[in-house]
């Protein structure tokens, strides 16, 4: 899922940033390294009746703003180095949007796809009972990720709720509404996404009317983002999904996409557009690009060919090291990954707040806070870079890393 | 020494070979191949310089089945996880063949305690347990000592285990200073479990004709406590040694002399009455037992082609490769296993556990007497079966502890 390229990148990034905070090598040591790193041996009785034992990890990067916070992955690639390299960058994601909370991973090596219903939920209950002394409400609080879902995340809370005698909601996020999840959290990151954008064309003093937009992926994020910004007027132009793309100048209703996308399963092919490939996506004339799909789709062969004036990044890092400084010398705007696409876990936040208080906001209120957020949190990066004369990227990394290492000193180092 | 032997994964070997022997099926032995529970810890420390450290700390809970984990914290710079998985697993066979009531488990951080200030090592001890916390507990996990670490390691465990909780748990861990509930005989408990062992080996093999000559690889806790037991059981200890070379009088050495010796200098080597010898030949000293009593992989394949004693009771974890065992068992050579000959240690911190839970402290007699049943029993059990399944001492003994491990897991089930 991830390549080593994106833990050594994380590792550049979080450099970068020590370096102009002048932290000392103790800290950067002490920042680099999780905290915890928990690997377990999980068994389950096969519906054959064999026992075939899988692999699950939960890394705890960093806990001094608050309890862990982090999704689960269940996917054949996931590895040790994956799951340290995305725990970190949760750590930094939510600091930058200041939520109090720290970074964490975990996953499970295995492939949903081929486990039967009761094979998923025994792998699941057996899973989070063996992490069960490192999560819980005030500690470490799982969420979903690839290859999860709110039915995992219920059977999540029910082996932790019976281990501790009682419903403890608040021990997980990403919950079906039925047992404590929370309105709005399906289309947060989208909409997280979607807040940045308005704030950088602010920024930027653009004022056309219907923006181009052109959007890479088509799973939850980029479905959710094609339908706010369609809502809201914008020109979709371009759309794609793993089988190619489709583009039409004249805009795409995401909706008729998204119905043609359930018989066919793809948006490849979606009449009244052209086909195009996934590398021709990306050199589409338009105003904002929005990468929703996997890690690394940015390069430096690409990087040239983009015509946005303004690429949003919605997936985690999408851009290679050598297309952002493409990128950033062509002076196209970036809102990088950390700040783009916190909106999840801002509103998984406010699930848990909910659960705390046991009282629930309807969705506007949701979304209200989350804009909120998004907006503070634009802002303070911004105006960092502006007067500091950095890149975005930098910016929010500094943003971030600043404030976890101030908490980390404010606390002292135990004993 | 032996640097290319993984430790682990000859461990993984062994059992699969058990796991033929007694037709185990592949999902219940692929369950046994991998720990329970492995958590990696960053350990920050404010050096008495001002600087901050970060060092890595580890601890691996192998099975619990058969009730909570048990084994040591080693403060080494030679730790490292899969070391620790293999010690794990060790200690998990250990507690199954003598039949007490724990699993397996095995902690460590990378550092070298000798290059540490007391402060420093104070601090690390403090940091290391506080990460361990959410998973240690005197029903979950008990901690001992091992390599680089002492009773007022443990004391300092037991104590940042206790401010948490907010009240005195001596249950957290065993081999503490006796006056925070530590055990009487607890210090010379492996050394005394592997004499006992080894009286019992040559008595039933009817191996004790005139002068016993025994050798002792090590001069630790372990080592120095067996030669003392030898020299006191009547026999005659012919060669010491500790990491800086061996020595050698076939005459016999005063233990207490050599320890004299050693404190002094720093090393059994040069002592006067000897002479002195490379760790080479140490194994090639001609006497009845052999006593491995230092660290893991010692007697390799081309050692144990030169070694000319009878018997082989392994005070050390691991000692033996896989190659080496081979060797010695084409040669005729009997090897008393690791899993049973240094049992001792654990079933003493058992009995520290067990006064701690009732409140109710044994005299040394209670406890050596009650160590000597267990010994005993554990012996019989292994000869019995090696006799029954025509196979050598470690065969019998892994074979008894696998089974006794499935059969926990198996009457349990598998949760969910």
């Amino acid at each position: 899922m991830i390549e080593k390229s994106v833990w050594e990148m994380t590792l550049k990034n979080l450099d970068k940033a020590c370096d102009f905070l002048g932290l000392d090598d103790g800290i950067r040591s002490y920042l680099r390294e999780p905290r915890r790193v928990l690997e377990v041996s999980i068994p389950v009785i096969m519906d054959n009746g064999s026992v075939k034992i899988f692999k699950g990890y939960r890394v705890q990067h960093n806990t001094n703003r608050g309890p862990a916070k982090g999704g689960i992955r269940f996917s054949p690639e996931v590895n040790m180095d994956e799951i340290k390299a995305l725990a970190m960058i949760m750590t930094w994601k939510c600091a930058v949007v200041d939520i109090p909370y720290g970074g964490a991973k975990g996953g499970v090596a295995c492939d949903p796809q081929k486990l039967s219903v009761g094979e998923l939920e025994r792998l699941t209950r057996r899973y989070v009972f063996e992490i069960l002394p490192l999560i819980g409400p005030e500690k470490d609080i799982p969420a979903p990720d690839v290859g999860t879902n709110q039915q995992i995340m219920a059977w999540i809370m029910d082996t932790y709720s019976m281990a501790q005698g009682y419903s403890v909601p608040g021990i997980v996020t990403g919950k079906p509404i039925s047992i404590g999840g929370s309105l709005g959290r399906e289309g947060a990151t989208a909409l997280g996404c979607i807040y940045t954008l308005h704030d950088a064309v602010k920024v930027l003093g653009l004022n056309e009317e219907r923006f181009e937009i052109v959007i890479q992926g088509f799973g939850n994020v980029g479905w959710n983002a094609a339908r706010f910004l369609y809502d809201s007027g914008m020109n979709i132009v371009a759309l794609s999904d793993i089988n190619g793309g489709i583009y039409n100048q004249n805009g795409i209703n995401p909706y008729e996409v998204f119905d043609f996308c359930k018989e066919s399963g793809t948006v490849y092919g979606f009449p009244g557009t052209e086909s195009i490939s996934n590398k021709e996506l990306f050199g589409i004339d338009c105003d904002i690009l929005i990468p929703a799909a996997i890690e690394n789709q940015i390069t430096e062969k690409n990087a040239k060919d983009i015509k946005a004036k303004i690429v949003a990044e919605a997936a985690n890092a999408p851009t290679t090291p050598e297309a952002d400084q493409i990128l950033n010398d062509r002076g196209i705007f970036i809102i990088p990954d950390l700040l783009c696409n916190a909106g999840g876990v801002t509103v998984s936040y406010f699930e848990w707040v909910q659960n705390v208080q046991a009282i629930f906001w309807n969705e506007d209120e949701v979304n209200q806070k989350l804009r909120a957020i998004m907006d503070k949190a634009f802002r303070k990066v911004y105006e960092f870079s502006k007067q500091n004369n950095l890149d975005m990227r930098l910016a929010a990394n500094i943003n971030a890393v600043s404030k976890v290492a101030l908490a980390t000193e404010m606390r002292g180092i135990y004993p | 020494m032996n640097e290319e032997t993984n430790i682990y994964e000859e461990e993984k070997l062994r059992l699969q070979n058990i796991a033929n022997i007694t037709n185990l099926d592949a999902g219940f032995l692929e369950y046994l191949q991998y720990p329970k529970r492995i958590l990696a810890v960053s350990v920050p420390v404010i050096m008495d310089s001002g600087e901050l450290r970060i060092f890595d700390g580890f601890r691996v809970q192998y099975n619990i089945n058969r009730g909570p984990a048990k084994g040591g914290i080693r403060f080494h710079s030679s730790v490292s996880l899969d070391k620790l998985k293999a010690l794990a697993m060790v200690m998990t066979w250990k507690c199954a063949v003598t039949n007490i009531p724990f699993g397996g488990a095995k902690g460590g951080v990378i550092c070298d305690p000798k290059s540490l200030s007391r402060k420093e090592l104070e601090k690390l001890t403090r940091r290391y347990t506080f990460e361990l916390i959410p998973i240690i507990g005197p029903e979950k996990d008990i901690p001992a000592p091992d390599i680089g670490t002492n009773p007022e390691v443990m004391a300092w465990i037991m104590d940042t285990y206790s401010m948490d909780q907010g009240y005195s748990v001596p249950g957290v861990v065993t081999g503490k200073p006796v006056v925070l509930g530590g055990t009487l005989g607890r210090e010379g408990a492996t050394a005394r479990g592997c004499i006992y062992i080894t009286i019992s080996l040559l008595e039933t093999l009817n191996l004790i004709k005139g002068e016993m000559d025994f050798a002792v690889q090590g001069f630790g806790n372990v080592g120095f406590n067996a030669a003392r037991y030898v020299s006191e059981s009547g026999f005659r200890l012919v060669a010491l040694s500790d990491s800086k070379g061996g020595i050698y009088n076939p005459k016999g050495l005063n233990v207490l002399k050599v320890k004299e010796h050693k404190d002094k200098t720093g090393s059994v080597i040069n002592f006067k009455d000897a002479n002195t010898i490379t760790n080479d030949e140490l194994f090639e000293v001609k006497c009845d037992v052999f006593i491995p009593a230092a660290i893991e992989s010692q007697i390799t394949a081309r050692r144990a082609l030169k070694m000319k004693c009878k018997v082989i009771s392994e005070a050390a974890n691991i000692p033996t490769t896989i190659g080496a065992d081979n060797i010695l068992r084409d040669r005729g050579l009997v090897v008393i296993p690791d899993i049973l000959t240094n049992a001792g240690g654990v079933v003493v911190s058992y009995f520290e556990w067990v006064q701690d839970a009732q409140a109710y402290f044994w005299t040394e007699d209670d406890v050596n007497q009650r160590l000597r049943k267990i010994m005993k029993r554990s012996f019989e059990d292994v000869y019995m079966k090696s006799k029954e399944m025509k196979c050598n001492l470690r065969t019998a003994a892994y074979a008894i502890a696998v089974t006794r491990v499935i059969e926990a897991t198996k009457t349990r089930g598998i949760f969910p």
